[in-house]
């Protein structure tokens, strides 16, 4: 096989500068190349620096939102070249990207100068979404069409999982094999291999979904209000619905995508048959509406009196108005129940109905003709689409002999993918594996990719261990068991604690380690704060207090037991989600894990140890400012600002992940990688000692709370900020019986943490942050 | 036969040593409402009261009303008692001053209110159902609107209905099939039939204004196509005097258990003229507004029967010579002792002493949030007033009309076989008192309306203002040593409720119909904490003023508050345990085992 290290890019727009950011982050050198601006007639550059686009696209990332880099120390991995000059440096290279505008002569031109210069054996792929590989490679030499595919990714690449791999007819094996390694390991990505047929899987399906939307909006008269609720979360699509991500995708490259796939689709192809002139949506794009980076789209923002009022287009007159609250007989529905939405026969369910019955029978027909294998379709879809079920899982949720023979009382000509999962679906069960409908009409076992372990297969055919209402407790073979949080967003509560001590004496006669872990998409975003604003309001402050406590002990508990303790976090990691990945022996984290301690959002303070751990942490730092007040001042920074960090990597740096912890890029090896961690630190495994604090005391309190008055004094913090960053000095300067002097034990800092936590949770202002964002998910600045 | 008297010195114990009334000057537009005020107002309410209505109360019950040609009529008195309530400017009471009204604060109304209710309850129906329907167009109609109806309203002039219930909808009003016509000037043309109207035809104003839930034609079906009308029973011409009937019918009254002085009216409208109060499609929200101030009314009603019961009861206790007591004869000189010697009179006499007392406390304190939820100058302060009322509402509305049922059992109980008579005047309370549960939302209505909307609501910050105070005040007297006695109990309590609250939210979010099975258990249970916390404030009052004791008013505050804390709270006890355990045995029947 081929073994991947060198890596360049050619083309540095968003896609392309967004692909070597994620090389980067994955902690390869990466070329990025672009051309020389402005050549004039005489070939000479009017710019002074001749790789001028390329440096400014590295600069551009820095700055982009959502950000490319996991850790901005990325971008000095990637190096900014230009064409005319430089290209022979791709010689080095094992894998040439090519990322330019899809323009079938410049990409072969480009190839040729490519295949003149690479070494022997280098991959060369193109990240083109619209161009057939069979297209791009005519006239091309054998050597150069055997080492040549597609792979192309999606925007914005570090975030989006999904890579469409397209093998030419002359593609060796061994480079599929070695590009899809190196995309799944190194870069994370689910790799889905499509035929070489227009638009591929995801936008070959998906284009025709936003193209439906639209058509039938037009048609039907429903408001985009109306469309965006319900053409959204009850159908397990994305919950902005799909105008707004229209807005968010960008309006203008929309009747290009369209026109192109029309462009290479037969004339009986349902993509062509629901083609329509959309006079409206080209007057927008002309007006600049182009969407949110443009002055707006089927949404824009006016400020009316220095108001903002979000407004909407009327699909009919083109006029802009506020947008309207409307009430929906579906909108509450679960796509689980999917089919109770397409009964219902309103004007609104009839357009959801409309669109996407047409998309999943679409998708019918398009088995084997873009892809073998249903499950990859699925896959495409949640991933480049986010569609939360496929279609063929939705179709299996509406039932196929239901929707076969609504379509049918419709006129729609049912295919014969369709027609064989009549029967018995696309996709069932037996006790050891998934089987998908394959395309003899026969049931095939859905294959995960070799060592991806998801904790969904382990619990289909177990029984747990232990187990409540907040968490489970299984087995997860070789002696390791996997602590699963299975309450609502996996927040904490007593009965999470409570089964935390049980599993600490069930592994600690029986198992050897244990890693804390689940599928969901979020570790863990805290403690329950519905249950606690209840309490609280109740006054039920010595509930309040046990549980704190019993947090507390349980977290204790678990880092001085007898055995290793690997968390396993993905998403977020917030909160009391970040003070169980404080209390564990070692982190495997997946690269997109956000963590911090953020009670003072909510106006708390961290109380399950976390203000403990993270002094530990700073205080103790062989390479970090000595003296007593160094560690504690950027512990009480990071915990009064509720720093989060926006990866894995700044995880490390914020020190919520220590040096040895390790990062897994790809989402469905967390666990897999979990278990050998847990597994390499059994043998002579010992519990961590007790730390114990020598902390600066009341003089540093006052170095604090002077910092904190002149934040409040300068706006930069709010009152509320401010009582509650007083809190958190409290804590963190060791309580006003602290001398550098004197040695406090763990003990005493958490009773400080208690402390501190009872006396701030009764106070109004943090009441009104909690239940501010109970009620609307926004954080309180008060 | 009892005999009323207002029993104004614990109404001012309530208002000015309990709660804070003083203050009521300091709240927007009750500047005028000080002691100096007040006294006097409630001392003139009170011969009111006591003189004119009290003695209409059990001719009007045994007379009734009386339907000939679409005309009713009140019984003998009531046309000259509702002059001098007019007169006397009652029906201005907490009026706008812009309509011609007094704008006293609510917490001094609920005080004249409950002596209305002890007085002649079917009397009072009338100008409170007016009251009702001048809260709601001040709160929802237009300005034009207002200007029509209002001054007529307030100075007694005309009188008012609320016109919700039709033969197939009580409870679920979004069955409501009362048509209402859009015309071209503006107005509607309402038509439909509308049962249980209180107030609906009567003889003491000479016009009638109906607000009318309706929807028009192209409304949605349900709860969100209804709309709000006001319908004049009455054409009302350019100098706004009642002319010609509106097409509005009085077509039967309703024979009834209880209220028989107060007409209960079947009214047909046939396309006649109304106007839309408040928003198309959002007659609701007025229809809640008027409702919940309705509500809180019912449950002054309870209170003013438990007072006028407990007045006939102890008067009755004092005068029935039976059997000597178990101590030795009390009174050698009469031929047997009263019956007050009895320790179980006492006890019958006790519990309505202490429900009576404690009613009113726990009442004064939701009329004075009241008061701050609409003229507090700190709008922080008017919400949390505000969740306060909506918290509470359902609360004193059940409890105090159940307490009061139970009461004017007592009262009959306590006069043995003579109770048992029309004579005696004291069953009439019961079957007055029995209305009482049902109406503005069963008292089983009530109890879903706490748990399922009133707790959940806004991760239940309603609660804080409930439980925070009481919490508060625990923590600050707990080292009181006097106050044990009260303070204790309380504390258990509290705790049993703070524990059941949690209870039922988590039971409610995963088992609905377990929460609902326990509601009217819970609400109990949540009632007598409010009123064991009002008792043991009382009884720290009555305790710093017992040196200068000379009417015996605060040693009997610290009696009766203990006697609350041994003998009624701990029925807390029970409930918590009711709450607490399983109870699929309330669904486990199939209907057909019924």
């Amino acid at each position: 096989m081929n073994e991947i290290k060198n890596i360049c890019v050619i083309g540095a727009g968003v896609m392309g500068s967004g692909i070597a950011a994620h090389i980067a982050n994955a902690g390869h050198r990466v070329l990025l190349f672009d051309i020389v601006p402005n050549t004039n007639s005489e070939g000479l550059c009017s710019a002074q620096d001749r790789s001028i686009i390329a440096k400014s696209a590295i600069k551009k990332l820095l700055k982009t939102n959502p950000e490319p880099f996991t850790h901005k120390r990325n971008a000095k991995r990637i190096v900014a070249l230009n064409i005319d000059d430089h290209l022979s440096q791709i010689s080095e290279c094992d894998w040439i990207i090519e990322a330019i505008v899809e323009n079938i002569a410049l990409k072969q031109a480009l190839y040729t100068r490519i295949e003149a210069l690479r070494k022997p054996g280098s991959i060369v792929s193109s990240n083109t979404s619209t161009i057939l590989l069979s297209t791009l490679v005519k006239g091309m030499p054998p050597r150069f069409t055997e080492d040549f595919c597609i792979t192309h990714f999606f925007n914005p690449p570090r975030y989006m999982r999904l890579m469409e791999i397209v093998k030419g007819e002359h593609t060796k094996n061994s480079v599929i094999d070695a590009v899809n390694q190196f995309c799944d390991y190194r870069l994370g990505k689910s790799v889905v291999s499509c035929k070489d047929s227009p638009g591929f899987i995801a936008n070959r399906l998906g284009v025709f979904w936003i193209y439906s939307a639209l058509v039938e909006a037009f048609d039907s008269g429903i408001s985009v209000e109306e469309a965006d609720i319900i053409l959204a979360k009850p159908c397990g699509v994305p919950k902005t619905g799909v105008f707004a991500l229209m807005d968010l995708v960008g309006l203008d490259l929309l009747p290009n995508v369209i026109d192109s796939m029309l462009a290479a689709l037969p004339a009986d192809d349902a993509f062509v048959a629901i083609k329509r002139e959309l006079p409206l949506l080209l007057k927008m794009i002309d007006q600049g509406y182009t969407g949110r980076k443009g002055k707006g789209g089927f949404y824009r923002v006016k400020t009316v009196q220095g108001a903002k009022v979000k407004e909407v287009i009327d699909l009919h007159t083109g006029h802009y108005a506020p947008v309207k609250r409307v009430d929906i007989a579906g909108s509450k529905i679960n796509v689980n129940n999917i089919k109770q939405l397409f009964e219902l026969e309103d004007k609104a369910s009839s357009y959801a109905w409309r669109v996407m019955s047409r998309t999943l029978a679409y998708a019918t027909q398009l088995v084997p003709q873009v892809a073998d294998d249903i499950n990859a379709v699925d896959e495409a879809m949640r991933l480049g689409y986010n569609w939360k079920l496929g279609p063929f899982e939705l179709i299996d949720k509406i039932g196929a002999r239901w929707f076969k023979e609504k379509l049918q009382a419709e006129n729609i000509a049912i295919s014969a993918t369709l027609e064989a999962a009549v029967a018995q679906g696309f996709y069932k069960k037996d006790e050891a594996q998934i089987l998908s409908l394959n395309t003899q009409g026969g049931y095939s076992s859905v294959q995960r990719a070799a060592g991806v372990v998801m904790l969904s297969d382990i619990k289909r055919n177990a029984q747990a261990i232990l187990s409540n209402p907040s968490a489970s407790l299984w087995d997860i073979g070789d002696g390791v068991v996997c602590f699963e949080f299975t309450s609502k967003m996996n927040s904490l509560d007593s009965d999470t604690m409570k089964l935390l001590h049980k599993s600490i004496l069930e592994v600690s006669s029986n198992y050897q380690a244990m890693v804390i872990y689940s599928d969901a998409d979020n570790f863990s975003a805290g403690a329950n704060l519905g249950l606690a604003m209840f309490a609280a309001n109740i006054a039920a402050w010595p509930e309040i207090a046990s549980i704190v406590q019993a947090g507390q002990q349980a977290y204790k508990a678990l880092k001085y037991s007898p055995f290793p303790v690997v968390s396993a976090p993905c998403g977020m990691a917030l909160g009391g989600g970040c003070e169980i990945l404080l209390h564990s022996d070692a982190i495997q984290a997946h690269i997109e894990t956000y963590s911090g301690l953020v009670e003072a959002g909510v106006g708390l303070v961290p109380a399950w140890g976390g203000c403990k751990e993270m002094l530990h942490r700073w205080m103790n730092d062989p390479h970090y400012t000595k003296g007593p007040i160094a560690g504690p001042a950027k512990a009480f920074e990071l915990i009064s600002m509720a720093t989060v960090s926006k990866s894995a990597e700044q995880a490390k740096s914020n020190k919520v992940m220590r040096p040895s912890d390790t990062i897994t890029m790809n989402r469905y090896r967390l666990l897999a990688d979990a278990k050998q961690k847990a597994l390499s630190l059994v043998e002579h495994y010992k519990a961590p000692s007790e730390p114990s604090f020598n902390l600066p005391g009341p003089s540093a309190k006052a170095v604090f709370d002077m910092t904190i008055a002149s934040y409040v004094r300068s706006a930069k913090a709010t009152k509320h900020d401010g009582v509650v960053a007083l809190e958190i000095a409290e804590i963190l300067s060791g309580g006003p019986k602290a001398d550098p002097q004197v040695t406090q034990s763990e003990d005493e800092i958490l009773a400080l943490e208690r402390t501190s936590f009872m006396r701030i949770i009764r106070h109004p202002d943090s009441l009104d942050r909690v239940e501010h964002i109970l009620l609307t998910g926004k954080p309180l600045r008060n | 036969m009892p005999n009323y008297q207002a029993p104004i010195r614990d109404m001012q114990f309530v208002l000015y040593e309990l709660h804070n009334a003083s203050k009521l000057v300091e709240l927007t537009g009750f500047e005028q409402a000080s002691q100096d005020l007040v006294i006097p107002v409630l001392n003139a309410a009170a011969s009111f009261n006591e003189q004119v209505l009290f003695p209409l109360n059990r001719s009007g019950d045994e007379q009734g009303c009386l339907l000939e040609q679409g005309k009713v009529s009140t019984p003998t008195g009531f046309k000259q008692a509702y002059q001098q309530l007019c007169e006397g400017g009652w029906t201005a009471f907490n009026c706008d001053t812009q309509y011609g009204g007094m704008n006293m604060p609510k917490s001094v109304h609920s005080m004249v209110e409950e002596m209305l209710c002890s007085a002649n309850l079917s009397f009072g129906i009338y100008p409170g159902l007016t009251y009702g329907v001048y809260q709601a167009l001040h709160s929802f109609a237009s300005s034009a609107l207002k200007d029509k109806f209002l001054p007529k309203l307030v100075d007694g002039k005309w009188s008012g209905t609320m016109c919700l219930t039709e033969a197939h909808c009580g409870t679920d009003l979004g069955l409501c099939r009362t048509q209402a016509k859009p015309q071209k000037n503006g107005s509607y043309l309402i038509s439909g039939t509308k049962i249980f109207i209180s107030a609906g035809q009567h003889d003491l104003t000479d016009n009638i204004i109906h607000l009318v839930l309706a929807r028009r034609p192209d409304a949605v079906a349900g709860i969100k196509g209804i709309s709000l009308f006001v319908v004049p029973r009455n054409h009302i011409d350019e100098n706004g005097e009642s002319g010609a009937n509106n097409n509005v019918i009085c077509s039967s009254i309703e024979n009834k258990m209880g209220i028989k002085a107060s007409a209960t009216c079947t009214i047909n409208f046939e396309d006649a003229q109304g106007w839309l109060v408040g928003d198309l499609n959002k007659g609701m929200r007025g229809m809640f507004s008027m409702m919940n101030r309705a509500r809180l009314a019912v449950s002054i009603q309870g209170i003013g029967l438990c007072e006028i019961s407990y007045q006939g009861a102890v008067e009755y206790a004092k005068t029935r010579l039976q059997g000597r007591s178990l101590t030795g004869a009390k009174h050698p000189d009469k031929i047997a002792d009263p019956i007050i010697v009895h320790p179980d009179v006492r006890r019958m006499l006790m519990t309505m002493r202490a429900y009576t007392q404690g009613c009113r406390a726990f009442g004064a304190w939701v009329s004075q949030e009241y008061d701050n939820s609409i003229a507090h100058k700190d709008a922080k302060r008017r919400k949390a007033a505000d969740e306060f009322v909506q918290l509470t509402t359902p609360i004193v509305k059940s409890l105090f009309t159940d307490v009061a049922f139970e009461c004017t059992n007592l009262g009959v109980q306590v006069f043995g076989g003579h109770g048992f008579i029309h004579e005696s005047a004291m069953e009439q309370y019961v079957r007055d008192c029995r209305i009482t549960q049902i109406y503005e939302g069963t008292n089983g209505i009530q109890a879903l309306d706490l748990i399922g909307r009133k707790l959940p609501e806004k991760a239940g910050r309603n609660l804080r203002h409930f439980f925070h105070p009481i919490q508060e005040y625990i923590e600050k007297n707990a080292a009181n040593t006097q106050l044990i006695p009260f303070i204790q109990p309380l504390t258990k309590a509290f705790e049993r409720l703070q524990q059941a609250t949690g209870h039922i939210v988590l039971v409610g979010l995963s088992k609905p119909e377990q929460a609902a099975a326990v509601a009217s258990e819970y609400l109990k249970l949540f009632g007598l904490v409010a009123l064991a916390f009002m008792w043991c404030k009382m009884a720290q009052i009555a305790q710093q003023n017992l040196t200068q004791d000379t009417e015996g008013f605060y040693t009997a505050k610290v009696t009766t508050s203990l006697f609350f804390m041994q003998k009624i709270l701990p029925q807390t006890s029970a409930l918590f345990a009711a709450i607490m355990t399983d109870s699929k045995t309330i669904m486990a029947l199939d209907e057909e085992q019924f």
